[in-house]
């Protein structure tokens, strides 16, 4: 049962979309402008997504985005022996089991429209669909200038990068982050700046040759094919130019059997073949739209079986051990049993309640930071007198779990006043007991910091917890640097914890009860 | 006489990899509690030994100390048992606070410690005391007193960072045992402390509580504490 409470979600992931510079003629059926409306048509979301609704992030941009590229150090440990325990643990969150649709078909087939109506009946809170034409190589200007009169062929496979699409693609499957290639249709060149992306729960691969190469076939859950009446196709691709774009009906149509009709014959077509399923008339066959999400849906349904019964067995493993070493439990003092038993007194006013927390919270930053790094420091004395002292080593910051992790904040200004401090917002879906991250800000060099505390006031089932710890080892974090520090956590939400990440030290003032609900942070802010 | 330098670290670095440090002396009298020797209690006091250190930061620094030894001092405070049913309905067998408290400061560097003992106890009841050294016969003399009526009835924690001879907490301790005030009930705070001023005062009031920081390494001609930190109170109020 508790191994269920643990079903950590794919979280969602928000990227507001900025759109840099404006499309050109880009002699490219007119994508570039067409998306750029798209985008722009997006209104921002609130970060406070529920999770109930559709929501699909368009990585098909050409824009630049508002996260910073943070460096990817190395692979992730999430797989790692639980201290001297003989069965490994082997967990791996879900967003480590990446689904991949790839929906390819003929221009103008209806693929980007069929891809969003599958999202939409898909109804789950991470999903992305990547678009292949993120991986158009750079041009030279010979061929920028082809481009411009409708003379460069976009639709041959070799206008493609495969090898950075199969790269990226490998990258999320193992649960790595990934750094998509931004491409401008105006300048027809890779921008130097990438677009970061969290492997989602399911992503969907759109572009008429996503089945094309064999090493993207291999990495796909679900091959779609999307058929249409090529007739249809030009009619549609016309239609949309013309009325969008203001392009002339020659340059369309010369581009059409220069090079798109031909293409399909040669390369789009035969993908049909190797497709599982192929949705013919497009958009317009709902009953094909809703087989393949239900399609789609058994099988996420069984990788949640799976990673269920994971965390059963993670649960099972955790059970038999004491807590381990690197779990750090203040020492019972009767000034601290006492805060907590004032703590925990509905009685008390609220402004005792903030009083005391602060204060015990202020003992925990303390013994966090016996956990960092000290080098031996000679100091002399306004007397002339020598002293051998330590001296803290390198910098250390803090990421606050928010809303509760920011009730630390006061504590740890009593402490290291000017702390760098990032922001995670990760609130547990309180049907499904998923956690789901809403918003992300993490300093800049976050990786050369010696230390790096994690606040949290309370962690049940440690869900929270193992989100967080990864989101800050995928920013390059050492495991070991990490720390994390919660007021009070429940025993195997600590093993679960430990077990996955056995090098990091846990900070806490009181094992509580399994399953205690999060009712810290509301006695803290009143609300 | 030499003060012992150590691996300083957490405990669950191996021996080797913990930098190594001057920790504070021990001493073998029950009724002194030194703080443990963290590597963040011995970083805090590098900060504040160093001449270097702004004055900003010597107020912070030794700020961050004096709270960590009135969080010792008030755990030597008794308490007794409650139990409490939390927000979420769950019954807890915790500890309720016994004891009305007060802060003695002995001034002037006495007086930098009240900020962090109204850190943990918020509208504590502080009373001050003057003590100075007689010209005439170099001894410590009481100028003045401003005492809570009912201390008497009161836990007192008497606040003077530097211990040097002891001398003018010794005339404090006098001092509030004529109010009234039992040996038992005195918590005396200090930030460092001299070896040969500890074994004085311990042996002379058996029953008091002296909770220290750190036990530097003994007194120079001048009966300043070696290595020290230099003038307390200039350091933090004028310097």
């Amino acid at each position: 049962m508790l191994a269920d409470m643990l079903r950590i979600a794919a979280a969602m992931w928000k990227l507001s979309v900025k759109l840099k510079g404006s499309p050109g003629d880009d002699g490219h059926g007119g994508k570039a402008e067409r998306w750029a409306k798209r985008v722009r048509a997006k209104p921002d979301r609130s970060p406070r997504w529920r999770p109930t609704r559709p929501s699909t992030l368009r990585v098909k941009t050409f824009a630049s985005v508002n996260v910073p590229p943070v460096v990817y150090e190395g692979a992730m440990e999430s797989v790692s022996p639980f201290q001297s325990l003989t069965p490994e643990v082997n967990y791996s969150p879900p967003w480590q089991d990446l689904s991949i649709i790839g929906i390819a078909g003929s221009s103008g087939s209806g693929k980007s429209s069929v891809a969003t109506e599958i999202v939409k009946s898909l109804n789950l809170p991470w999903v992305v669909i990547l678009s292949i034409d993120s991986f158009y190589k750079s041009l030279s200007p010979e061929e920028h200038r082809k481009a411009h009169a409708n003379e460069y062929d976009f639709d041959c496979p070799e206008s493609i990068d495969f090898d950075i699409l199969v790269e990226t693609l490998r990258d999320l499957k193992k649960g790595k982050k990934a750094h998509i290639p931004v491409y401008s249709f105006a300048e027809h060149q890779r921008q130097p700046q990438t677009q970061t992306l969290y492997s989602p729960r399911v992503l969907v691969l759109d572009g008429i040759l996503a089945l094309h190469d064999p090493r993207v076939v291999d990495l796909l859950d679900v091959k779609i094919f999307v058929e249409a009446d090529m007739d249809v196709c030009l009619g549609r691709r016309i239609l949309r130019d013309v009325r969008e774009r203001g392009r002339d009906i020659e340059g369309i149509i010369k581009q059409w059997f220069a090079y798109v009709k031909p293409s399909y014959n040669k390369y789009v077509e035969p993908q049909r073949r190797i497709s599982d399923i192929i949705i013919p008339r497009g958009i317009e066959n709902l009953t094909a739209i809703d087989m393949v999400s239900k399609h789609i849906q058994r099988k996420l349904q069984e990788k949640s079986e799976k990673h269920t019964e994971e965390l059963r067995k993670l649960g099972l493993i955790a059970a038999k051990v004491e807590l381990p070493p690197n779990v750090h439990v203040l020492p019972s003092t009767p000034q601290f049993l006492g805060m907590n038993t004032i703590l925990q007194n509905p009685d008390t006013q609220q402004d005792d309640f903030v009083f005391y927390f602060d204060r015990l919270a202020s003992i925990l930053i303390e013994k966090a930071l016996d956990m960092s790094t000290y080098v031996p420091t000679a100091v002399e004395t306004p007397q002339g007198n020598k002293y051998l002292g330590l001296n803290q080593n390198g910098t250390v910051s803090a990421v606050a779990i928010l809303r509760g992790g920011s009730c630390l904040e006061t504590a740890l200004k009593r402490t290291i006043p000017d702390c760098i401090t990032g922001r995670l917002l990760i609130q547990t879906d309180e049907s499904s007991a998923e956690p789901e991250l809403h918003y992300l800000k993490v300093q800049q060099g976050i990786e050369e910091h010696s230390m790096v505390m994690l606040l949290d006031p309370q962690m049940t089932s440690g869900g929270a917890a193992l989100m967080a710890v990864r989101v800050l080892i995928d920013h390059g974090v050492r495991q070991e640097r990490i720390v994390f520090v919660t007021c009070a956590a429940g025993e195997t939400g600590l093993k679960r914890l430990t077990a996955v990440y056995p090098k990091i030290q846990v900070v806490v003032g009181r094992i509580e009860n399994e399953g205690e609900p999060r009712w810290m942070e509301r006695r803290y802010f009143g609300c | 006489m030499d003060s012992k330098e150590q691996g300083v670290g957490p405990i669950y670095r191996p021996d080797g990899e913990k930098p190594t440090a001057t920790v504070s002396k021990e001493v073998s009298y029950e009724n002194v509690h030194v703080l443990p020797q963290t590597p963040q209690l011995i970083a805090l006091l590098t900060m504040i030994r160093d001449g270097r250190t702004t004055r900003a930061d010597f107020i912070f620094y030794s700020n961050r100390i004096i709270r960590l030894l009135v969080e010792e001092g008030l755990n030597h405070l008794p308490v007794v048992e409650q139990s409490v049913t939390t927000p979420v309905g769950r019954a807890y067998l915790g500890v309720k606070f016994e004891g009305k408290i007060c802060g003695v400061s002995i001034m002037r560097a006495g007086e930098a410690m009240e900020q962090g003992l109204r850190d943990c106890c918020r509208s504590v009841r502080i009373g001050k005391i003057l003590i100075q050294r007689d010209e005439e016969t170099c001894m410590p003399k009481l100028f003045y007193d401003k005492l809570p009526a009912d201390i008497a009835d009161r836990w007192v924690l008497l606040l003077d960072p530097m211990f040097a001879t002891g001398g003018s907490a010794t005339l404090a301790v006098e001092v509030l045992k004529e109010k009234g005030v039992p040996e038992h009930r005195i918590l005396f705070l200090n930030l460092i402390a001299s070896p040969s001023g500890v074994a004085e005062f311990a042996e002379r009031f058996p029953k008091l509580r002296v909770v220290t920081a750190f036990i530097d390494q003994g007194l120079d001609d001048k009966k300043y504490i070696v290595p020290g930190l230099g003038d307390f109170g200039d350091r933090y109020y004028t310097l």
